[in-house]
This record gives structure tokens, sequence and C-alpha cells, in this order.
């Protein structure tokens, strides 16, 4: 019987009458996020060794780091993210040795100039010299120390695998 | 009387079109006499930027060809690369099943947009809501997975960039067991409907020799009744191993094609749960080097994608960047016959063929 598909259509749209509302009503409510969620980035800046990694493992070359060296070590002194270009990817997350640099839960980076967008996570100068408990570490051993080594050499072998493959792109 | 034809556009702007996407007719009062697809509009030099990234950072790129099967875009690529690098064979048991249950959930969610776009664009937009509501299921499972809800940059060459949560578990079985129930109300509002099936029933015909001809792939050729899946004909990763289904049309038109997605997508849901029961415990992600530098030489590996076949090539010069990446689009290769569907039918009816092979306009134009 013509007719029949049509019933058995309102009879669906009948039925969702009596369910569960799905949408949330967003201003004021918020609809609850996974615990990976992609929001706006975080940085620890104790952690962060001013190695690099995240700026070369970015697609499109959206974190700017501007570094000094402090007695041995580095000293992160500029973190500045060109959110504007950021696809929100992750490889900066996952190729950080440290965990310094995190997604977190906020997500409204809206803003109404442009200029606005940058989103700068650190900018401080750089100290005379380290505070003493940091300088030394001496109880971490040489284990810690030899990691951080290898650290560094990784990220040293990725810059200038970066570099020279620039080089052939021009 | 003299009479004569004219010309009309429709697109770029359309809601049909999926995307930024023109076809200008050549119409004889309402009938069309000529149908020429016009696409470029979101073209974005994906292949051409490629060329300057590494080749782990060409990833988050395939991600916005097909943006409604994101999983699968990422999987056409790497596969690629890992052919190029040569190690197929060293990808985790895991890694491969968590592909396939991530690939799979893909898409559904690829065919949920398809199935109620289609409905929208007949006119019945109610249908619409119902496939939207359900695939935000699977958007949410997929920002558990990996944080991202449409653009996933999930793979890694030599695997997957993390491995399932604990929480997506029970929310995937929950979904897979819900889904044929989903489906039944799809046809139930949609598929049974008889002013939908007079509309795409007997239209824009694809003959089976005509699909094989223009080189249609996916669900567009099987609507026709040729049972080629890739995933089948000749199983990569661990399809092999599944115990599934492919669906097939009868006639070849729009609403077979139709059909035939959503019987995909409860077979996919089959071989979510055997992947999911399956499961082998193992790492994620197989040993390969920070710096991704494949031999000098080339490497063509293909998957079947939501929309059909989707095939990378890539090349390599032995430096951390790719010297050259294509990809074959089973979007931009369905859309050749598209003029050829056209002819005879009526403007209303052009919408419905469009809908029907299912395109997205950034795999198109990529
Ligand atoms: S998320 Fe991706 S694009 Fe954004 S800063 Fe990190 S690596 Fe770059
Ligand atoms: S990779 Fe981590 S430690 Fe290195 S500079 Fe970036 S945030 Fe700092």
């Amino acid at each position: 019987m013509f007719g029949q598909g049509l019933i058995k259509g309102l009879q669906v749209t009948w039925h969702e009458m009596f369910k569960k509302k799905v949408t949330v009503q967003y201003p004021e409510e918020h609809a609850p996020l996974a615990a990976r969620y992609h929001g706006r980035f975080q940085l620890d800046a104790d952690k962060c060794i001013a190695c690099g990694m995240c700026a070369n493992a970015c697609p499109n070359k959206v974190i700017q780091i501007t570094k000094e060296k402090v007695g041995k070590k580095q000293y992160l002194t500029k973190y500045v993210m060109r959110i504007e270009y950021c696809l929100f990817c992750g490889l900066c997350v996952e190729s950080c040795p440290k965990d310094a640099i995190a997604f977190s839960h906020i997500i409204n980076m809206n803003q109404f100039y442009r200029d606005k967008v940058r989103l700068v996570l650190v900018d401080r100068p750089a100290p005379e010299s380290l505070p003493e408990g940091e300088a030394a570490e001496p109880d971490a051993g040489g284990a810690a120390a030899g990691k951080a080594a290898r650290v560094q050499q990784a990220a040293r072998a990725q810059a200038a695998a970066g570099k020279a493959a620039d080089k052939e792109g021009e | 009387m003299k009479t004569q034809t004219y010309s009309l556009n429709m697109g770029p702007q359309h809601p049909s079109t999926h995307g930024v996407f023109r076809i200008v007719l050549e119409l004889d009062g309402e009938v069309v006499v000529k149908a020429t697809p016009v696409p470029g509009y979101l073209h974005r030099g994906i292949e051409k930027l490629a060329e300057a990234r590494t080749y782990t950072q060409v990833i988050p790129y395939t991600d916005r060809m097909d943006y409604l099967a994101s999983m699968l875009m990422n999987w056409g690529y790497v596969a690629a690369v890992e052919k190029l690098m040569g190690i197929e064979e060293e990808i985790p048991e895991r890694a491969q099943y968590i592909r396939v249950i991530t690939g799979e959930l893909s898409r559904i969610a690829s065919h949920m947009i398809a199935t109620g776009d289609y409905a929208g664009n007949i006119g019945g937009l109610t249908g619409f809501t119902y496939t939207f509501r359900d695939r935000e299921r699977i958007m949410d499972m997929f920002e558990m997975v990996c944080g991202s809800r449409m653009t996933v940059s999930y793979f890694r060459i030599g695997g997957v960039a993390a491995d399932l949560p604990d929480e997506f578990f029970p929310a995937c079985r929950q979904f897979i067991s819900d889904l044929p129930s989903m489906c039944d109300e799809y046809d139930g509002l949609i598929t049974g409907n008889e002013i939908f099936q007079a509309r795409t029933k007997h239209v824009g015909i694809i003959t089976p020799e005509d699909g094989i001809n223009y080189g249609i792939t996916g669900p567009s050729l099987r609507g026709s009744g040729i049972a080629y899946d890739l995933r089948k004909v000749r199983p990569y990763s661990v399809y092999d191993r599944f115990d599934f289904e492919v669906p097939l049309g009868e006639r070849g038109d729009c609403f077979d094609r139709f059909s035939c997605r959503i019987k995909e997508m409860r077979q996919s849901a089959r071989i979510i749960g055997q992947a999911l029961d399956n499961l082998p415990d193992g790492p994620i992600l197989a040993k390969v080097p920070k710096v991704i530098k494949p031999p000098a030489g080339d490497a063509y590996a293909e998957i079947e994608s939501s929309k059909g076949v989707l095939g990378c090539y890539v090349v390599s010069d032995g430096s951390p960047k790719p010297y050259r990446v294509h990809f074959r689009r089973p979007s931009f290769i369905n859309l050749g016959m598209l003029g050829k569907m056209c002819e005879g039918w009526k403007i209303a009816d052009v919408i419905a063929i469009l809908g029907s092979i299912d395109i997205v306009l950034g795999e198109v134009d990529c």
C-alpha cells in the first residue's frame, strides 16, 4: 500500500519525542571533554629544557623558541606559538622528551583581533645564574644526566636533519 | 517554435555539493543536455605542501582530504610510506587491529553523513539530524582516542600514536550493539519512504561496464552489483581474518548506492566486534627511527576508504622529506562520470545523482 513507508517514518519521529535530549545548551552547559582533548596549550616552564624538539616536529612552524645560555644550561626565555597556524595535530606534544608542553581543556581561544591570537607561553628575562637546586641537581645521579645528554643529542640530530632538508628545499 | 538551450551554474555554493563545487548545466527547458563538473574551489595543494614536510609531518594534512573519514586518509598515506620503508610486516598486531577498529568507525561515520545528507538533498532534512546524532558518538570516541574529533592525525608510520584508552571499549561495544537499531531507524525513516524511493529508484544508473570503464570504486560501484572491495579482493592489514560480507546493489541506480552504504555500516559493525574480541596485547608502534629516511625509490599503496579506493604514491630521494606524494582520491575519480550520468535528467535529479555518489570536496580538490 502506498503510504506505508511514510507512516513508518512518522512512527520513528514520534518515538523520538519520548527519548532523552542529546543536545546541551552550550554557553550555559558544556559537554564533557575527553581526557586527551586537544585544547589550548600549556607549558611547564620549569620542565622545559629549551631543546627545540617541539618546534622541529611542527609541520607549520608554529612554535618559536628563544633561549639563552645561563651557566652551563640553556635557559628558555621566550616560547611563542603562532596558534593561528596550528593544526592541533599534537606532534609537538608527542615529541617533547620532558612532557613540558601539553594540551589543556581550555577551548575558548577566540579573539577579536589577529594580533591577540598569538599564544605567549613564556616571556621572561634570563637570570644571572640559576638558583642552587636547579643548577646542581647532585642527587639525580649519572642516569638522569645520561638521559638528558641523550635527549640533547637526539634533538641535535633531528635539528640537523631538518636543516639539511631545508637546504635541499631551497 | 524555435527554442535554444541555456546554461546554468549549479554551485559553487549549494548545500548538496558537500563543499564548494560547480556544475555547469546546459539545459533544454528543465532537462539537462550537458553537465560539466568544475572542481578546484577547495584546492589547497596538499601534495605540494607535503614536499616541504618530513614524512611524519604529512599525516595531519591527509586528515584534511576526506575530513569525514580522516582515519582512512591517514591509513592510505602511512601504508604507502611503510611500503616504501619495507616495514609492512613489522607493524605490531595490536596496531593493525586498532587501525581496523578506528578505520571502520571512520567508515561508519562517513556513511552516516552520506546517508543523512542524501536524505536532506532529496528534501527530507529530518533524516540528517538522525544520522548526525549517531555520528556524534563516533566523534566522541575519536576524541577519547586521539583528542580530536575530525582531524585525527592518529596513525603513525609504523603503528598508531597512542593506545586505546580504557573508556573507549565500553563506549565502542555499546555503539556497535546499538548500530543495527540505528540502521533500522534510517531504513524506517528514509529508505522505506515512498517519496524518497520515487525520487531515487531508476535514476542515474551506472551500468557495470560504465562503472569499470570510468574507474569508479567504492559503494558507487558496488551499487551496480560488482563485488569489488579491496578488503575482500586484495586484503591488506589484517582484513583477511574477519568474517564480513560485501553488500551489493542490483540496478546501479541512486537508491542502490544509497542502500549499499547502510548495509555496509552493519558489516563494519561486525568487523569492529570481531576486532575488539580478538584485540591482541603488545606494542602499538613498530621500531622506526626518529628521523624517517626511506631509501630512494617509490611505492604505491591502496586501501578501501569510505568513498572507494584511496591510493597513495610516494617517491623518496633518500632525504627526510618526500620528493613527491600523490593521492588517488576516490571522490575525484568517481566524479568523472557525473556528466554522463546527468544527461537527460531534470535539474532536481542532478542533485539526487550528485548526492548518491557521495563526494567530499576536501578530497576532490585535495
Ligand atoms: S599541534 Fe601540530 S601544528 Fe600545532 S604547534 Fe603542535 S605540532 Fe605544530
Ligand atoms: S620539546 Fe619540550 S623540552 Fe624541548 S623545547 Fe619543546 S617544550 Fe621544551
